[in-house]
Formats: C-alpha cells, structure tokens, sequence
C-alpha cells in the first residue's frame, strides 16, 4: 500500500511540475486523437446520415457490418493496419508506420462505428416532419442533410464524445502501429503501459490521473448533454 | 395521377384535375379519405405512382425541387426548428439567400398570423403554446410570399382564436399576392366562406366538385335496390345496377329538399326526418348549407337564405327532407 501512495504522490508532483517528457505525451495525445476525429467525424457523419436518411437494398446488412466493426478489439484492429501500412504492405511506400497518421488511421476504424451507428441511429429517429418541413421551405438534399444533423445536434455530441473516448482510452492499436517512440508517438495510455512495466509507477499514475481526469470530464459533459437533450425531446 | 405507398393499394385515383391560378379550393372528405396525400403530393414532397402534374403547364418531373420554392405545405402538426422564432421564419428566406430586409418580412409575417415580434421574435420554439406554434409556422411559410399555399386542416389542433388568425393570415396572402390556396378542413363554415371551388375526395377518389354528402355505413341490395338503414329505423334507398359492395351512396346537398311540414310517404322519393344541428352561410350563392340530423348521420342541404328564413329553419328544427332515388351516386 505504501508503494501504491508513494508513486500517488509523485505522480502529482508530476502533473504539477509538468515536466517536458509528460508535456510531449500528453500534446502526443491530444494531436493524435484530434487528427482521428476530424476524420472519424468528415467520414462518419455523412455515412451515418446516408445510411439513416435512404431506404436501400442492403442496409440491414450494413448496419449489421458496422455493428460488428463496434465489437472488434482494439488490437485486431492494430494488426489488420499493421499488415496494409508496414513496409511490405500495399501501402507500405506512404511510410505511415510508427507515425501519428498511421495511429489515426487504427483510431480511425475504432471510432467511426460509433459515429455511423449513432448518426444513422438519429436519422432514423428523426421526426419525419422535419424532413417534411425543411422541404417544403426550399431545402436541397445538402442542406436538409446540414440541418437535420443540426437539428439533431446534441445527441452528434454525443456520439462524437463517445467515439473520442474510445480512441482516447485504447492502447492495442496504439502500441501496434505507433510503436511507442519517446518524443514522437508515445501516448498516455502507451507511456502507462510501458513505465508500468518498467516499474516508473509515478509517471503512470500521473499519466493515468490525466487520462481519468479527461475521463471524468468526457463522462460529465455527456451527462449533462443528455438531461438537455432529454429536457428538449419532453418539451417538443 | 395514381399514388400508393410501396406496393399497397391505390391511396389515391384522380383521372384529371385542374386547379386555376388564384383559387382558394376547399378540399373535404371523411378521414382516411386521401386529403393529406393529397395536399403532399400538390407540394411535391410525396412522389406519385403513375401520371403527371403539370404547374403552370409544364411537366413537373425532374423540378421538385425547384417548384418547392414557389409550393409550400403547413402541415397538420406544426413542427419548428430547434431555434429562436426569429431563426425560423428566417430559414427558408436565408436558403433562398433572401438575406436583406431579412428582419422585416419575419415581423411582417409574425403581424399576419397576430404574434407581436417584440414579444416572440428571440422566444425559443418550446416556449409556445400549440396555437402559437401553428401560427408560427404559417409565419415560415408566409416570410417566403409563396405562389401556392397548401394548409392541411389548419385549424384543427388549435384554440378559437388561433384558427380565426390563421384563417385570416391565408387568406391574406390569396387577396395580397394572389396566391392559390388549397385547403384540406372539415370546417365548412369556413370553406364555404372563403372557397372558390370545393372537391370531395372519398377512398382516394374525387366523388364531386362541391361538398357532397357521403353516406356511409352498410348498404344492402334488395332488388333494384341499395337500401340504407339509419339508427332511428329510418330507410333510404337508391336505383342500383351494380352487384359489387357499395362502400358508400353520395348525393349534392343542392339535389335535396328541405320542409318544415310532415310529408306524406312516396313510392318514389325518399322522404326522412331530422333536427337542424347547424346552418352554414354561403355568401357567394345567397344560400345556406342546413345540417340535419338523422339518425348517426348528418345530412347537407343547400337551400336560398330567403326560404329558410321564410320557412324558420333554424337549430333544433324538425325537418323533413326528400330526395329522389335516382340522384344518388354510388361509391365502390
């Protein structure tokens, strides 16, 4: 127990100190999902919005790819990348392995079935009297699509915010494709995984303190977004 | 034109229709009848599944899109945008990149339907009460000085004084702007007021250009017979050719005759009793649409003002009415 409070203590020190190596993990983090949302988002949200909006042959299966793709673990996911970016890959001459933009294109798959699903979901779900109200004011098939996502806004938050959790949180394919390289694509949850084994207890709790405080914060906003959007359904 | 949904039924079968710019068309029927569909499929936003619609003479086909910005279509159930008041009766102006005076026509239309700006203009759209909403959301449509304006029982979910703003604010846009107006109600005080032309769509089908009566229930054959019978042990009945189910016998208020005084029974007419429910004014014919009870049915006669006033034809009266078998239409 005691060994457990010591690396406590340091680990805060760590975070208040915020010395450079924890600095350059932490920003490693935030770039790295950032460059994963804006795709998983650009991707997502129109996919999602085409499979809830049309009627096709095969939409069913669709969803149902897209839901097993939400249950694939992290480092199949890893492996599957790692195969098609390594050097003897078909993509192996863009050189994106052990790069930030190779860990993004893993993060990428993690998080877009659930951007997907979630935005068909609320497509589906909308009420079909805004697509009956948006037309008749004039609306084209673009901006029907912008506004019905608008319309919808709070529970997109939603699923981008549980989507940047996922990827935000996962180290399998992290670990993979970036290779946990010390100034360059060395994440929170790689560094934990790696100063944990090396038995650097204090820089793993104070990354893990980061990454549970990002946490608990993701989980706060989603709360609150869901009671607004609840309150806004009852009201409607 | 022919509709249906999916591979289902024939929801409606109109052979040919033709609707002159700047009427105001009332369009009745019972529920289930086809009028929502109808009016969607007058605004382009339902696809219909054989036929054609010509606007203003030209093939619609292709221009949906396009004719929606002179079309527009207040639904039964208002719906408004997750934004201020302000915010949607400015959307379809901003889409149709009307981004100047932007802020007049939405109070100029917010003064049409009887909603003072001041107090609604920056009002979230939850905060309004079902009348307003539906005010609202005829404001939309106004701000945009549409060349057709569809209303789809406009009244029907709202307060007194809401229904008569929204009566007034779309007749405003027929006499301002000429705008043709279609409107689907079962209020025919209303209609007749207001209407140029009248259709009465049943089961899909366009059974009369006026407000026609359709007695509906269970029609028996008997002979050369449809024989109907009302809950009081009333009978009427109708020359009938055809041997499939009658859904339905339709006859024009205008073929009807209206007493005070007992008549004696007829081989050849059909004479039944009723009570006066209501008395409707059609200011354009100096005549008056009396609604008589009989049995669990309700019966239209149209009758000059004169003889009714002559006659005392009021609520509560007892009447007889008789018409002769020939002029009923049946409904299959």
């Amino acid at each position: 127990m005691d060994f457990i409070l010591e690396g406590l203590a340091q680990g805060i020190k760590l975070i208040f100190s915020m010395d450079e190596e924890t600095a350059n993990i932490v920003t490693t983090t935030l770039r790295l999902t950032a460059l994963s949302m804006f795709g998983i988002l650009s991707l997502g949200l129109p996919l999602g919005f085409l499979i809830g909006y049309h009627d096709f042959p095969g939409k069913s299966f669709l969803r149902y790819l897209v839901d097993i793709l939400l249950s694939l673990p992290t480092v199949v996911i890893g492996l599957l990348v790692y195969a098609f970016i390594c050097r003897n890959g078909p993509f192996g001459r863009y050189e994106l392995l052990f790069t930030i933009r190779g860990m993004a294109i893993g993060q990428l798959i993690l998080g877009l079935p659930i951007v997907i699903a979630y935005t068909a979901t609320v497509v589906e779900e909308l009420d079909s009297r805004l697509k009956m109200t948006l037309k008749t004011v004039g609306a084209s098939g673009f901006q029907l699509a912008i506004t019905s996502l608008w319309e919808s806004r709070f529970q997109i938050l939603v699923a981008a915010l549980t989507s940047y959790g996922r990827i935000i949180g996962e180290v399998g394919s992290a670990m993979m494709l970036g290779g946990n390289i010390k100034w360059y694509t060395r994440t929170i949850t790689t560094a934990i995984s790696l100063e944990t084994g090396k038995g650097d207890f204090a820089l793993g709790i104070a990354l893990g303190v980061i990454l549970i405080a990002i946490s608990i914060v993701l989980n706060f906003t989603l709360s609150l977004i869901r009671r607004r959007t609840e309150k806004l359904q009852f009201l409607n | 034109m022919k509709h249906r949904y999916g591979t289902g039924d024939v929801t409606l079968n109109i052979p040919s229709l033709s609707i002159e710019e700047g009427d105001v068309m009332g369009v009745v029927g019972p529920n289930g009848s086809g009028k929502s569909t109808f009016l969607k499929i007058l605004a382009f936003l339902e696809p219909i599944s054989e036929g054609s619609i010509l606007y203003k003479g030209n093939k619609s086909s292709g221009i949906e899109t396009e004719l929606r910005e002179e079309i527009t279509y207040l639904l039964q159930e208002p719906y408004l945008l997750k934004r201020t008041i302000f915010e949607n009766i400015a959307y379809g102006l901003k889409l149709r990149g009307k981004n100047f005076n932007v802020k007049e026509r939405v109070c100029d239309s917010l003064l049409r339907v009887g909603l003072n700006p001041d107090n609604f203009i920056n009002r979230p759209w939850y905060r309004l009460s079902g009348g307003e909403a539906q005010r609202v959301a005829l404001a939309m449509r106004l701000a945009l000085r549409p060349k057709v304006l569809l209303l789809d029982e406009p009244t029907a979910n709202v307060d007194e004084q809401s229904a008569q703003l929204v009566k007034a604010a779309a007749l405003s846009a027929w006499k301002e702007w000429g705008t043709t107006v279609i409107i689907a109600t079962h209020d025919l005080t209303w209609l007749h007021e207001v209407s140029t032309v009248i259709v009465t769509l049943y089961k899909g089908r366009i059974v009369g250009k006026e407000a026609e009566n359709i007695i509906q229930g269970s029609w028996e054959i008997n002979g050369d017979f449809a024989v109907r019978n009302f809950s009081d042990g009333q009978i009427i009945r109708g020359f009938c050719c055809e041997t499939e189910n009658i859904l339905a016998g339709s006859i024009s208020p205008s073929k009807i005759k209206i007493t005070t005084v007992e008549q004696p029974r007829s081989d050849s007419l059909n004479i039944i009793k009723g009570t006066v429910v209501q008395t409707t004014l059609d200011s354009k014919k100096e005549s008056v649409y009396v609604f008589v009870k009989v049995g669990e049915s309700m019966i239209k006669v149209l009758m000059p003002l004169g003889q009714m006033q002559k006659d005392k034809i009021y609520p509560s009266t007892q009447v007889w009415i008789s018409f002769s078998p020939n002029n009923l239409n049946w409904l299959y």
